[in-house]
């Protein structure tokens, strides 16, 4: 496994991935030399990305990212983006960076517009059963955490979480349980947005 | 792993990517033959269902998988009588299992809960561990009732005609897929009775459609007042 890092970074650096954040301390295995020297520039060293239509990774639940990681090497999760950046990476890497990513500490969420977050919190923990959105803490955990094949949604990015809404709702993020496909369905733009921003805003 | 810069410029392009039209039917309810069909067996032999029943099930495994089902049937299993979410908490785990497996196969409509009751979520195992989990718990009487005028009409009907298999205190009989219906919400036994006298809740049992239909609608909001105030003794 090599990566033409040089030129990778270059590129990456023209997207403001925080590549000083690249600490030598990661290069201790194939996978942690891969993540910090081609994840790291878009996903953040520690998986707390910057960029908002980038996921961060950090404090994800371990079985979550590696079946999703599976996902994008086989096509089950279609991205143009990470499928090629794991199509040469073996299961095992995987399965080491999977839990590199689980390993490391989420960066505290940050409390977006505050109009919306009472409406999100409300979401969040109640659904909507006029149209028959169940509410998100049954499934990702009060705290947004998450729990093994269920996400942590929590401090995630409004941007990358609104993506995700669409793609599901579009039937183009197909790879998981259908169940997020329905939530998306029924949740008004309104709704999404609310509950992202109170996702974002989960420490 | 070779990282071409043209591939990698092509993924930096795509970044803003952009999720449009209309994807392909997912999530969709299949449509099973059901009672509006000629030779239509009420409870006639499930592979699926056989299995969840014979399984070894666990109440505590069942209270963690239950989480996919807690956004709409409430933490403690009340439901939600607004929505006409059933509630669930002491109801037999015989009765559970024959109704999810119904919905899984189109044979009682819900496409407002299928997506959430499919085998890509929850298997036939954790349906038979959420279902002994909601047995054991304790029924909510605030349960949604109806105006309490026709009480006296309820009871006779109830007494006559409903008593011989949903038991004299809306018991039910879990051995015989006989659903609880004491302390279920008004809503909901409202709307279920009304389905299975004019066939629309599909996987009904015929002996309890032929006697409801000689019923009018006054006559199905009294009984279900009277079996939505019904409470069997507590476990
Ligand atoms: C060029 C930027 C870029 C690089 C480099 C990159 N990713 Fe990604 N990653 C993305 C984007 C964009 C998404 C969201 C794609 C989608 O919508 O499915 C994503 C999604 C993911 C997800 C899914 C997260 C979730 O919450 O569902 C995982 C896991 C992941 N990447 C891991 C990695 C790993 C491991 C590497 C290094 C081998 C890597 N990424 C390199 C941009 C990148
Ligand atoms: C029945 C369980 C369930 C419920 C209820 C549920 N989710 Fe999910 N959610 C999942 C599962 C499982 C996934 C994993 C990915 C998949 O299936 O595609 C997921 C994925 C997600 C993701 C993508 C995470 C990522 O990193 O890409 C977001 C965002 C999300 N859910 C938000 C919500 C919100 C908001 C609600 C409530 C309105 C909700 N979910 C309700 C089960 C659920
Ligand atoms: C999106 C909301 C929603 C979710 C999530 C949901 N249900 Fe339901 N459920 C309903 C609705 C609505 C009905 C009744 C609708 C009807 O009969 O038309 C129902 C009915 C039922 C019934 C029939 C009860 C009876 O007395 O006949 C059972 C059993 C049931 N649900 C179990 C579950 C289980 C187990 C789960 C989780 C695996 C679950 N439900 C998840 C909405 C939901
Ligand atoms: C021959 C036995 C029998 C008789 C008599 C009978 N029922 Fe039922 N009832 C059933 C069975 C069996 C079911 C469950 C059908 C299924 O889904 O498999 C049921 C279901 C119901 C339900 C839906 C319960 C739920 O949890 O979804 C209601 C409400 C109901 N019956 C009301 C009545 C009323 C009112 C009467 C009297 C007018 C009556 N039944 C008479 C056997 C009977």
């Amino acid at each position: 496994m090599t990566y033409p890092t040089a030129k990778f970074l270059a590129a990456v650096a023209l997207l403001g991935g925080g590549l000083s954040l690249v600490s030598a301390a990661l290069a201790e295995s194939p996978a942690a030399t891969a993540a910090a020297n081609v994840c790291a520039g878009c996903h953040g060293a520690d998986g707390n990305s910057v960029a908002t239509t980038f996921p961060k990774l950090a404090g994800q639940q371990n079985k979550y990212l590696l079946r999703e990681l599976m996902d994008y090497k086989s096509g089950k999760r279609v991205s143009e983006i990470m499928a090629p950046l794991v199509a040469d990476l073996s299961e095992s890497d995987l399965a080491e960076l999977a839990a590199y990513y689980a390993k490391q500490k989420p960066a505290p969420g940050v409390a977006g517009a505050s109009a919306l977050m009472k409406a999100g919190k409300n979401l969040y923990l109640k659904g909507n059963s006029k149209t028959d959105v169940p509410s998100c803490d049954g499934c990702h955990e009060e705290n947004g955490n998450g729990d093994g094949k269920f996400p942590r949604v929590a401090g995630q990015h409004v941007d990358y979480v609104l993506d995700q809404f669409r793609l599901y709702a579009a039937g183009k993020r197909t790879n998981g349980a259908r169940v997020m496909q329905a939530v998306a369905e029924r949740m008004s733009e309104q709704e999404a947005r609310a509950v992202a921003e109170y996702m974002a805003s989960m420490p | 792993m070779n990282m071409k810069p043209t591939l990698i410029a092509a993924a930096i392009s795509l970044l803003a990517f952009n999720a449009h039209s209309a994807g392909p039917e997912f999530h969709h309810q299949p449509h099973a033959a059901g009672i509006e069909t000629y030779g239509y067996t009420w409870n006639s032999p499930d592979q699926d269902m056989n299995r969840a029943l014979a399984y070894k099930a666990s109440a505590q495994r069942g209270k963690s998988a239950y989480k996919i089902c807690k956004g709409c049937h409430k933490a403690d299993g009340s439901g939600q009588a607004s929505a006409d979410y059933p509630q669930l908490a002491g109801q037999h785990a015989t009765v559970i299992i024959k109704e999810m497996m119904d919905i899984r196969a189109g044979r009682r409509d819900n496409p407002r809960m299928y997506p959430f009751a499919g085998e890509w979520i929850v298997s036939a195992e954790e349906i038979a561990d959420i279902a002994v989990y909601l047995n054991h718990l304790p029924v909510n009487d605030s349960n949604d009732k109806g105006n309490g005028k026709n009480l006296a009409l309820g009871k006779s009907l109830y007494d006559k005609d409903c008593a011989s298999c949903h038991g004299g205190n809306g018991e039910g009989d879990a051995r015989k897929f006989y659903p609880r219906v004491a302390g279920q919400h008004y809503e909901y036994l409202l709307r279920e009775t009304h389905e299975s006298r004019d066939q629309g809740r599909r996987n009904a049992n015929p002996e309890m459609v032929k006697v409801l239909k000689s019923y009018g609608d006054a006559d199905i909001e009294a009984v279900s007042d009277y079996m939505s105030r019904l409470l069997p003794a507590k476990k």
